[in-house]
């Protein structure tokens, strides 16, 4: 139960009758009354445990845009309700007002609407609905809490498209599609059609234009090769999920910086034609999304990566290559995201790294801190020279490790939070134009 | 949009109000019989109030046997705590005695002065230096006594006690005890006497300094109970005064008498309006929700723990070389040597570079040792400024490179 502020002013007025009739008996009859009309109060109020509940939730929201949580209510009791609903979403889910009026006659049902913003990833939650009804002297309630659990799965916001539009020009430029017809290490054959200018003379094909035979117009007979990139090669995502991912840069932690690297590398990687497969993992897969293709897999990963929160335990790196094999068997460039920070944090990283470089093209990519860099220059005070000091010495571990990532045969790419992405998309670029994919 | 659908029977989290007060009779039962144990035992432990010389107290330090033994031989006790009870008990002045112990000094000089109209025997138990002044003014007050006093007056009390022991007090006469007539009994010597009786206006007074005869610890022992009971047990009524706060009362009227009568039913109803609105404002609208949040910490974390643990170490070689490694790294790529190119190599280049002599590159990169927090910052800022130097010398030879081939 509870009481309204008019229970509270009805109390407070005894104080007339008790200076004006200053009889000993006066306050506790004054007490009786409003106890007596507050417990007639409760007696008329609806019940709110007659209410039948039904949530409609849309399954999926992006973080940073909208979603509507519908809960329709029905009065299966013999008494009006009326009060006040909370829908109790957890905080982050960014509920807008999570306390709405409610006024339903006996049988009759009502939709309440909560906007939600929601304000991280992951599955945002509501647990219960509390119902408040009041009596009609409206001075006492009658309050219960119902269990209707729910939940929308909040999608990470893939901020980093925008750097997609750029990377597919130059992935087309890449490819046969636009008018530059180079011959590259990074091609395959693809057909051969008639020369027309501009096209590389290296490209022709002296071969075939002899097969052709004769003619009049020597330029019209010259026959080229055709080139495009080479296709259906495999990517192979590796997320680091342990204590390391835990790290926050700026304000972003490891793991939304890894999920947004991935997430523009399947989404270049799947126009240009190669399969892209996804590993989460520290001592056990947690998410695994394999064999989807086009729209489908980057609906699958943010499906997947959308719940997945750092574990405070040491990935296993050791178990790394047995999972690459077994997504596939075949030559494959397989991106470790994690962080190179120390090398004794680092050690089973670099132990099992020459085991995937003799079969893959490795990379790894790790996200740096810019505060480090900042910290390493400012040399103000004693204070900040001991700082700068310490900045130092964890930028030559961290080259110390690339180092050793390097001459293990692996590629690193690092860079800030809002660089990595695109950096690591270049890099997929830059690897595919030399064909070493 | 899909749609999942709760189902459609409602659990309800909140207990009923039977439910609620099922799940907490064991704990009312328990916090009852703790409440009772404690009045059983109180009940039991307690035996009155504890005041020396109380008729009720039959502690070592209280009167209850003399009190007692006064009611056996069939003297009317009548126990009182203020003055008003006292005029009221006293129905005959002159069949009454009053016996008064003024231990806290409760009574007002006007209040003691009644006190002398009411009855015509007054017997004050160890009185102190103000109930003197206005009951027994020609005595006054000569400290401890000795603990032993043999009977040496005619008053009839101390003649059939003989003999006295226990502590007790002394007093001494100011004036000529014939003058005043008064008897003097239980003397110490040197004039300090432990019962003094004597007239004040219509009343006998009688000063008695020896209080342990009549304490239930005391009174049993030599003559102590003879000259009790004689003294206090000679008309068929007693009063037996033991001021109190409400004689303070009385003559200081409180707030409370002053102020109106509804005031504390006002204050009560202040008080429930306060839990009231307590009420109304603290009851939540249904439970609090908990925030599932994930660890994160701030990756520059064991970045600042190491600078502070250099700091409080005052590790300024080491945070000194961490410096010189990271400008070594830089200033060799500057000066196209490889990273693991030998340092005196690099100091050369870097001379040759920036124009400096070699043994002082040598110095600061290599071979000075801070004497302090000062030295550091000048040798870090030396050291800064020698790696922007160098990349100003090559900017600038980069830039004369590209204009003449």
């Amino acid at each position: 139960m509870a009481v309204s502020g008019w229970f509270v002013l009805l109390v407070a007025i005894g104080a007339v009758p008790l200076v004006a009739f200053d009889a000993p008996v006066v306050l506790p009859a004054w007490l009786a009354l409003v106890v007596a009309l507050a417990a007639l109060d409760l007696v008329l109020a609806g019940s709110p445990r007659a209410l039948r509940l039904a949530r409609t939730l849309p399954a999926r929201a992006r973080l940073g845009e909208e979603a509507e949580s519908v809960l329709v209510v029905a009065n299966t009791g013999a008494r009006r309700v009326h009060g006040v609903v909370r829908d109790a979403w957890e905080p982050s889910a960014g509920a807008i007002r999570t306390r709405s009026p409610l006024d339903l006659a006996s049988g009759e049902r009502a939709v309440v609407r909560t906007r939600l913003r929601p304000l991280r990833r992951g599955e945002r939650r509501t647990e219960h609905v509390t119902v408040r009804s009041w009596g009609p002297l409206r001075l006492a309630a009658r309050q219960a809490t119902l269990r209707a659990p729910g939940s929308v799965r909040v999608l990470p916001p893939f901020l980093s498209r925008k750097h997609l539009p750029s990377r597919l020009a130059r992935l087309r430029e890449l490819d046969g599609r636009t008018s530059v017809m180079l011959r590259g290490p990074g091609t395959e054959f693809d057909s051969l059609r008639e020369y027309v200018r501009g096209d590389d003379v290296r490209s022709l094909d002296w071969r075939a234009t002899a097969r052709r035979g004769g003619g009049v117009d020597l330029a019209q007979r010259l026959i080229v090769r055709t080139w495009r990139p080479e296709r259906d090669r495999r990517i192979v995502l590796v997320v680091d999920g342990g204590r390391t991912a835990a790290a926050r840069i700026r304000d972003e932690p490891r793991m939304d910086t890894a999920f947004e690297a991935s997430l523009l590398l399947a989404a270049l990687a799947t126009r240009a034609g190669d399969r892209v497969d996804l590993l989460v993992f520290d001592r056990r897969v947690r998410a695994r999304v394999q064999g989807a293709g086009g729209a489908d897999l980057l609906a699958r990963m943010v499906d997947a990566l959308a719940p997945l929160e750092p574990e405070l335990l040491e990935a296993d790196w050791r178990a790394v290559p047995a999972l690459v094999r077994s997504v596939t068997p075949h030559r494959a460039l397989v991106v470790l995201l994690t962080s190179i920070d120390t090398p004794a944090s680092a050690h089973g990283l670099l132990a099992t790294l020459p085991q995937l470089t003799r079969e893959h093209v490795v990379v790894v990519c790790s996200p740096t801190d810019p505060d480090v860099a900042d910290a390493a220059r400012d040399r103000s005070d004693a204070a900040a020279v001991y700082r700068a000091a310490a900045a130092e010495r964890a930028l030559i571990d961290r080259e110390r490790v690339a180092a050793a990532v390097g001459r293990l045969g692996a590629e690193v790419v690092t860079g800030s939070p809002e660089e990595l992405p695109p950096a690591l998309a270049d890099r997929y670029l830059a690897l595919k134009a030399a064909g070493r994919l | 949009m899909s749609t999942r659908t709760a189902d459609e029977r409602v659990a309800v989290a909140t207990p009923t109000a039977r439910a609620a007060a099922r799940r907490a009779a064991p704990w009312a039962a328990l916090a009852a019989a703790v409440v009772l144990a404690a009045v059983i035992v109180t009940a039991l432990t307690a035996g009155g109030p504890r005041e020396r010389f109380s008729p009720h107290d039959p502690s070592a330090e209280g009167s209850m046997a003399v009190a007692e033994v006064l009611r056996e031989q069939g003297v009317d006790v009548v126990p009182t705590t203020s003055l008003a009870q006292t005029r009221a008990a006293v129905a005959d002045g002159q069949t009454t005695t009053i016996v008064l112990a003024d231990r806290d000094d409760d009574l007002s000089s006007s209040q003691r002065r009644e006190l002398l109209a009411l009855a015509h025997r007054l017997v004050v138990l160890e009185p102190d230096l103000p109930t003197l002044v206005d009951l027994a003014p020609p005595v006054a007050s000569a400290g401890a006594a000795d603990p032993v006093l043999h009977a040496d007056c005619s008053l009839p009390a101390v003649q059939r006690a003989g003999r006295v022991s226990g502590t007790s007090q002394g007093y001494r006469m100011l004036e000529d005890p014939a003058a005043a007539d008064a008897t003097l009994c239980l003397g110490s010597g040197d004039g300090v006497y432990s019962i003094v009786d004597l007239p004040e206006d219509a009343t006998r007074v009688t000063v008695v300094g020896t209080g342990a005869a009549f304490t239930n610890r005391d009174v049993d022992r030599d003559g102590n109970a003879a000259l009790a009971l004689t003294l206090l047990g000679v008309d068929p009524t007693l009063v037996w005064y033991l001021p109190s706060e409400a004689d303070v009362a009385a003559r200081h009227p409180s707030l409370a008498s002053l102020s109106p009568d509804w005031v504390p039913p006002l204050a009560v109803l202040a008080a429930l309006t306060a839990l009231a609105a307590a009420l109304w404002r603290g009851r939540r609208l249904g439970p609090l929700v908990v925030e599932r949040l994930p660890v994160h910490v701030r990756a520059s974390e064991t970045m600042e723990g190491r600078a502070r643990l250099y700091e409080r170490a005052r590790a300024r070689l080491r945070a000194l070389d961490a410096l010189r490694m990271g400008a070594l790294t830089r200033l060799a790529a500057l000066v196209g040597l490889p990273r693991t190119a030998p340092v005196d190599d690099i100091v050369e280049a870097v001379a040759e570079l920036t124009g400096r002599h070699p043994r002082a590159v040598r110095d600061l990169v290599l071979d000075a040792v801070p004497r302090g927090d000062r030295e550091l910052v000048r040798l870090s800022d030396a050291l800064a400024s020698l790696e922007a130097d160098a990349v100003a010398r090559v900017a600038a030879r980069g830039r004369k490179g590209e204009w003449t081939p």
